[in-house]
């Protein structure tokens, strides 16, 4: 498994090689945007793990052209202030964020979630966590192994989620995906949310304190792959 | 239409005084043979003083002349002519004129002094509203309104106060109408250089709108005045000139204390700045320090001695140096967050938020700590939506969730309560713990103030008064309260309507 990681602060460079290598990935380091836009190609990375606060560049632009390039999977590093960039490059087609600072578990995990996901489809289409079960190929969606009836709109949103579980999905990409819809945001972002909490009625064990699906701040929502 | 009545009145007192004596005259023939015309001059006499009383010095002495023609003419024989038969009417005719001259020019004079004493008491009270509307005024601005206020008042006109500036001078409080433009600005930093008035009714610079006076104290000039007076008038008068002046000085005593007061009340603002913010240093490069003491010495002696140290005490080190990074992580951020509530840089972005799900986010976010607290929850299965700031609403419930499980039992539970009021959303956090000194319940908002310091229990003192900063933003409140049985309870008060920003 062959890792990029672009940052331009030379200590967390070191850091993340050092805990990279010991799990036995083959790590590359870019420094700035040019040489992460160079390397993303020549060095046919499987995961790319990229600052937003590059010096030469906009992270958000460099998402922007390495996807048109590529699909292989994008880890963003951010730091809390720049929560509208994080928006910008998960929407840009980033697959997961990691704020500055982080746990190095949390980073191999989030790794590790965006490498299954490249995993073929039909593995996927029975879906299980915890005590929720999805058959995609079945329509049905069971909790404790009972049947749970849901509205369209409802598998829809579920569905979405279950095709890129573990991967957070932004509103925007949601609202697409279902309504495909870009425009009249608000509206439809209402919709979403009066969807999204009918649905945690329904296969939440307890829906004020969801577990299955998380609620990811002012980006979008989860699908957790594991409890 | 004030002149010609003016000159109306001056007329006035001639016409009455000639009526005056035409009555005395008519009167007069009626008696004239039967007592000695001589006795009849007394009616004159009283005619001219109540003349001068009345009216003052000229009208008297007309009243005189009058007097003097009109007995000779139709009192005194032969009649109807100017004649005199008898030669001692001479020394009657002579006689009443003098006596009429020197009691016209003594009651003129009294009258003027009468008139003068009530001219000054009205100056008197005019100076001594305006000192007392000066001390009522606390602040610069209030002085400057008082002194505007009561010159354009008192003398109506428009009224402008100058005040130095960087560059000369600027006009601090005037009237909309007042006519400030560079030449006139000019004619005030000049008064304000030379300690002289000029301008309009003046030898220096009379050809300018307004009339200008320095506000000169012993101790300098503190500033200047400008009045100005619509349409065409010719000049103060004497009076005039002499209350503008008395004004004036009572208003640079009025400005120079309240610049005093002004400057000293900066600098104690700066000395308390200055104190607090080395209290703040100190107390925040402890925080800072403490936590990388332990990184530090952790490590280095990780680095030093990897392979003496046992196993058992590397990983303690590290778990040590992993968890003080935590704290200093938070720290800054905390640090971070209150500069800027208290820079005004807190940006909210609001959204219409389900309140439910910013409950969850801020559950999940705490779900280590709380996998074996028993947490109640009391939340309406319907809420409106609100206006909120998703990320900075959920770091207002993770503090206070998280300082109910620092500061209670582990086995006792916490509740969560959000109850739907008329046109806000209360949230509760309750705890069953230590609870907080109630003279302590409102100090805990503030900066780096920690109420009670249970050992074990790490904070920074800065939490809720960051609570309290994003809660205000939102224009909701917070405050806290102990439970009657064992514990505090937190609310947090939103407008469903919240303010738009």
């Amino acid at each position: 498994m062959r890792i990029l990681i672009v940052d331009d602060e030379k200590t967390i460079r070191r850091f993340l090689k050092a805990t990279l290598v010991s799990h036995g990935y083959d790590v590359f380091e870019a420094a700035n945007g040019a040489e992460a836009l160079k390397y993303a190609v020549s060095s046919h990375p499987d995961v790319i793990i990229l600052d937003l606060g590059l010096p030469d560049m906009d992270g958000v632009d460099i998402t922007r052209q390495i996807r048109e390039r590529s699909k292989t999977p994008i880890i963003i590093l951010s730091v809390r202030e720049d929560e509208s960039d994080k928006i910008a490059a998960l929407d840009a087609g980033a697959d997961d964020y990691l704020t500055k600072p982080f746990h190095a578990g949390e980073m191999l995990a989030r790794i590790r979630a965006v490498m299954r996901r490249l995993l073929p489809q039909s593995e996927k289409s029975l879906f299980t966590v915890g005590k929720l079960s999805i058959d995609l190929a079945q329509h049905s969606v069971e909790v404790n192994g009972h049947p749970v009836h849901l509205t369209p709109t409802e598998y829809a949103l579920l569905k979405v989620l279950v095709l890129n579980a573990g991967k957070i999905m932004t509103h925007g990409q949601i609202l697409k995906e279902i309504w495909d819809k870009t425009e009249d945001v608000e509206e439809a972002l209402h919709l979403l949310r009066v969807t999204m909490s009918n649905l945690r009625n329904k296969i939440e064990p307890d829906p004020d304190m969801p577990t299955y699906i998380l609620t990811e701040p002012c980006v979008g929502y989860r699908l957790c792959t594991d409890l | 239409m004030k002149k010609s009545k003016a000159k109306q009145n001056k007329i006035v007192p001639y016409f009455v005084s000639i009526a005056l004596v035409a009555i005395t005259t008519f009167l007069g023939g009626f008696i004239r043979g039967a007592i000695e015309p001589a006795n009849i001059v007394i009616f004159y006499l009283l005619m001219v003083v109540m003349t001068a009383v009345w009216w003052g010095r000229y009208p008297a002495i007309m009243t005189s002349l009058l007097s003097v023609l009109a007995f000779d003419y139709f009192l005194v024989p032969p009649y109807l002519t100017f004649a005199v038969s008898d030669v001692q009417y001479v020394f009657t005719f002579i006689g009443l004129l003098a006596v009429g001259l020197v009691v016209s020019a003594l009651t003129s004079k009294t009258r003027q002094q009468a008139m003068d004493a009530l001219g000054r008491e009205e100056q008197t009270a005019m100076l001594y509203r305006l000192s007392k509307d000066l001390a009522a005024s606390d602040s610069l601005a209030a002085v400057l309104h008082a002194i505007r206020m009561n010159v354009g008042g008192i003398f109506d006109c428009r009224v402008a106060v100058f005040l130095p500036a960087d560059h000369g001078i600027t006009p601090g409080s005037f009237d909309h109408d007042f006519p400030i433009d560079e030449h006139e600005n000019t004619i005030a930093a000049w008064v304000f250089r030379n300690g002289k008035p000029a301008g309009w009714a003046t030898d220096t610079l009379p050809a300018s709108k307004a009339h200008y006076l320095p506000l000169n104290t012993s101790q300098g000039v503190f500033g200047v005045l400008g009045v100005f007076f619509k349409g065409d008038k010719a000049g103060l008068g004497p009076g005039a000139g002499n209350l503008l002046s008395a004004l004036a000085s009572q208003a640079a005593v009025a400005v120079q204390r309240a610049k005093l007061t002004e400057i000293s009340r900066q600098m104690e603002l700066i000395r308390e700045t200055e104190r607090l913010q080395t209290a703040l240093l100190n107390s925040i490069s402890h925080d800072l320090r403490t936590p990388l003491v332990t990184i530090m010495g952790a490590l280095s002696s990780l680095l030093q001695d990897f392979s003496s140290i046992a196993a058992e005490t590397r990983k303690e080190l590290l778990e040590t140096a992993y968890e003080e990074s935590g704290h200093l992580n938070r720290l800054v951020g905390n640090l971070l967050d209150m500069t800027r509530i208290e820079a005004g840089a807190l940006k909210m972005k609001t959204k219409p938020c389900e309140l439910r799900d910013v409950i969850g986010a801020s559950l999940h976010l705490l779900k280590d700590k709380l996998e074996k607290r028993d947490i109640q929850m009391h939340i309406p299965r319907v809420l409106p939506e609100i206006l909120l700031d998703f990320t900075l609403m959920m770091r207002v419930l993770v503090n206070l969730i998280d300082n109910a499980i620092k500061y209670s039992a582990p086995d006792t539970p916490i509740e969560l309560a959000v109850e739907l009021l008329e046109n806000k959303v209360k949230i509760e956090v309750k705890d069953k713990g230590f609870g907080i000194p109630e003279e302590d319940l409102v100090r805990i908002f503030d900066k780096f103030y920690r109420a009670v310091k249970p050992r074990q229990v790490t904070g920074t003192g800065l939490g809720l008064s960051i609570c309290k900063g994003i809660v205000e933003v939102h224009g909701g409140q917070i405050f806290a309260k102990n439970n009657p049985d064992k514990g505090v309870t937190f609310t947090v008060m939103l407008p469903l309507e919240a303010k738009e920003t």
